[in-house]
């Protein structure tokens, strides 16, 4: 085996043990077990990052195209966010939860879509724009999966009292720090597009053009627009926030990884027609 | 009005939040109300919603962009949605202190009024159009005859597009920094005191008066020549040539036609029209692995009957020849005699864009500022 390949499945290993860790300190109500989650995810961040700096300086064309590429560093941006947000804030221990499944499912997933680290990079992909789009995308990502890892809690404390439960903070202080997830992700996603815009606008000379990859992207921004909208306006908080973020986590994994790279656009690294 | 699911501690607001500017009189106060009303921006944010969805999911492609979002309907509701938050907005602003949530929210609600400004304006005065030109070729930049597509704006003159458009060169394999740019036009257009040159790629426009030139797609063209048998010659022209993907995908570079969104190989008049022609030609070229511009043409010559159509079956005369070489067919002798470059060039001027542009990036500030506020605000509390 190759050692890129040992890395990355060493950490996909990692990701899988601090999720079963999760898990069951949620299940035994033993919150030792979120420490080892929290440790584990910390030990396979490190091949993690390994894993992207040797398909980078392989070829020097950063590895960001493919989708196995694009998951990958969604879910290292996502890491990265949750790492420092643990460490820093110590508050919400049991916060990967839900967090660690997601990024453990989609990094084993972009696992099996791996491929050699493409030769040369398409035209259209040589772009600065390529920086801000890629960063606006995986970070707003993980920015609301954490948003909705904090929704889970918030529905999980309510429910339970007592125990690792009543170590969280209040529920409108989850309710809170889910909200400015989901402002940052909001905001990071409007970045994402816009300089998806700017993007297009040097290749083709229009800045929307309503291909699904864009649509796509409309839905999930307008999704976590609503929320916001919802909140801000309307007044909604806690239960229903926090049901709503979990249920726009799917729209936003579909809208990234399930619908770009089946079409031919940017991402899947089209050309030019040569007809 | 209620306050749902309010937990204590958050800001004490009757909800949903509505304007508190009214107009004086009954029916314009009833007319603003209904467009600064939150739950009709809401309604509409759900309904935009579902209308995407739709287009990625139920119907797509074509079919979307024919029933949904390029319909009346749907651009009405963005219209709608711009004239709600430019109400929402006005009624926010109206009688109320300026801080520093509600200056970003000022700053993208304005944004997307702006958005939809420029996106009239650019729609009165804009032009796209798609310019075909083979290497050496020169057009009149103004001459609606000279582009395979346009569309433009109802205000938009020809007047405008001035002087020549010329394709000097198609550079295959351009490499800037190591980077691979696979096809480069170089170009120049413009009069001949107010002229510019420069080279095109998929990253790279060149930009004349307003006018932005960007490459779009390339194939081959043959120059074939007629003689008679004395090797006098008759007749000349440049055969552009389509590149249809095989199964293997493999291309094969032939005369052809598009139907929709697939490329067919199909015969070509020749001479063509005016000029009589004599039969009906399917052209094909081989590229050749070690010279590039090299290779060989392969022709596949039909009958016309009385009204100068294409008889039904096989070719009456079909033969190979290098470039540069000859391929004689009964009294006449055809030759490829050089193989160019073609390319398709998308021509844009779009006044309108710059504001919508720039809007973004308001938008986006008015964003990160008003989050800011309120993390400041509720850092306070």
């Amino acid at each position: 085996m190759k050692p890129e390949l040992m890395l990355f499945w060493t950490a996909v290993s990692l990701y899988g043990l601090s999720t079963f860790s999760y898990i069951f300190g949620m299940i035994a109500k033993q919150d030792k077990l979120f420490s080892v989650g929290l440790f584990s995810a910390l030990a396979g961040f490190f091949p993690h990052v390994a894993v992207i700096a040797m398909r980078w300086s392989a070829t020097g064309i950063s590895p960001f195209i493919s989708i196995s590429e694009s998951l990958t560093l969604g879910v290292f941006m996502t890491m990265l966010l949750f790492l420092v947000f643990q460490f820093s804030t110590k508050k919400v221990r049991p916060l990967g939860v839900l967090v660690m499944p997601v990024s453990f499912v989609l990094l084993g997933w972009a696992g099996t879509l791996m491929k050699e680290v493409a030769a040369t990079l398409a035209p259209a992909l040589q772009s600065g724009w390529i920086w801000v789009h890629i960063v606006g995308a995986s970070a707003g990502f993980a920015s609301v999966l954490i948003a909705a890892g904090l929704g889970l809690l918030y529905l999980l404390k309510e429910r339970n009292s007592g125990g690792i439960y009543e170590k969280l903070p209040d529920l409108n202080v989850i309710d809170v720090m889910a909200y400015r997830f989901v402002s940052g992700g909001f905001i990071l996603y409007s970045l994402m597009m816009i300089s998806g815009c700017f993007w297009s606008n040097q290749v083709k000379g229009n800045y929307w053009g309503w291909d699904p990859v864009e649509v796509w992207s409309l839905v999930s921004w307008l999704t976590y627009g609503i929320y916001l909208h919802l909140r801000v306006t309307f007044g909604w908080r806690g239960k229903k926030m926090a049901w709503y973020a979990l249920i726009a986590l799917i729209a936003m994994i579909v809208s990234y990884w399930g619908i770009p790279f089946t079409v031919e656009t940017f991402h899947s690294g089209f050309r030019i027609d040569h007809n | 009005m209620s306050n749902i699911d309010t937990p204590s501690g958050s800001e004490p607001e009757q909800y949903p939040i509505e304007p508190r500017y009214h107009p004086i009189h009954k029916i314009p106060r009833k007319i603003y109300d209904f467009f600064a009303s939150a739950r009709l921006a809401m309604a509409l944010l759900v309904i935009i919603l579902v209308c995407c969805l739709t287009g990625v999911t139920i119907v797509r492609g074509e079919q979307a962009w024919n029933l949904i979002f390029n319909s009346l309907w749907f651009n009405a509701l963005l219209v709608i949605l711009v004239v709600n938050i430019a109400c929402c907005f006005f009624g926010r602003i109206w009688y109320r202190k300026l801080t520093v949530i509600s200056f970003g929210m000022i700053l993208f609600h304005v944004s997307f009024v702006a958005i939809l400004l420029g996106i009239v304006y650019n729609s009165l005065f804009y032009f796209r159009g798609t310019i075909r030109l083979t290497e050496g070729e020169v057009l009149l930049s103004g001459d609606p005859q000279s582009y395979d597509i346009i569309d433009k704006g109802r205000f938009f003159s020809f007047s405008r597009l001035k002087g020549e458009t010329s394709l000097i060169r198609v550079n295959t394999g351009y490499k800037i920094g190591g980077e691979d740019k696979r096809a480069a036009y170089e170009v120049s257009v413009g009069e001949e005191d107010n002229k510019k040159q420069g080279v095109i790629y998929i990253t790279h426009k060149l930009t004349h008066d307003g006018f932005d030139y960007f490459n779009d797609k390339e194939g081959y063209s043959l120059l074939v020549t007629l003689a008679d048998r004395h090797g006098h010659e008759l007749y000349g022209a440049y055969l552009p040539l389509q590149s249809i993907k095989q199964k293997d995908d493999s291309y094969l570079y032939a005369t052809g036609h598009k139907e929709g969104s697939k490329v067919k190989a199909s015969v070509v008049l020749f001479p063509a029209p005016p000029v009589k022609p004599l039969f009906a030609m399917q052209l094909a070229y081989q590229l050749s692995k070690v010279k590039e511009r090299d290779g060989v043409a392969a022709f596949e010559l039909y009958a016309l009957d009385n009204n100068g159509m294409t008889k039904d079956g096989p070719p009456y005369a079909t033969g190979k020849a290098a470039i540069g070489g000859k391929f004689a067919a009964g009294e006449y002798v055809l030759s490829a005699k050089e193989v160019r470059y073609w390319v398709g060039m998308m021509v844009r001027y779009e006044p309108g864009k710059t504001i919508v542009l720039t809007s973004l990036w308001v938008a986006l500030a008015g964003m990160i500022i008003t989050t800011t506020g309120r993390m400041l605000k509720s850092g306070k509390k």
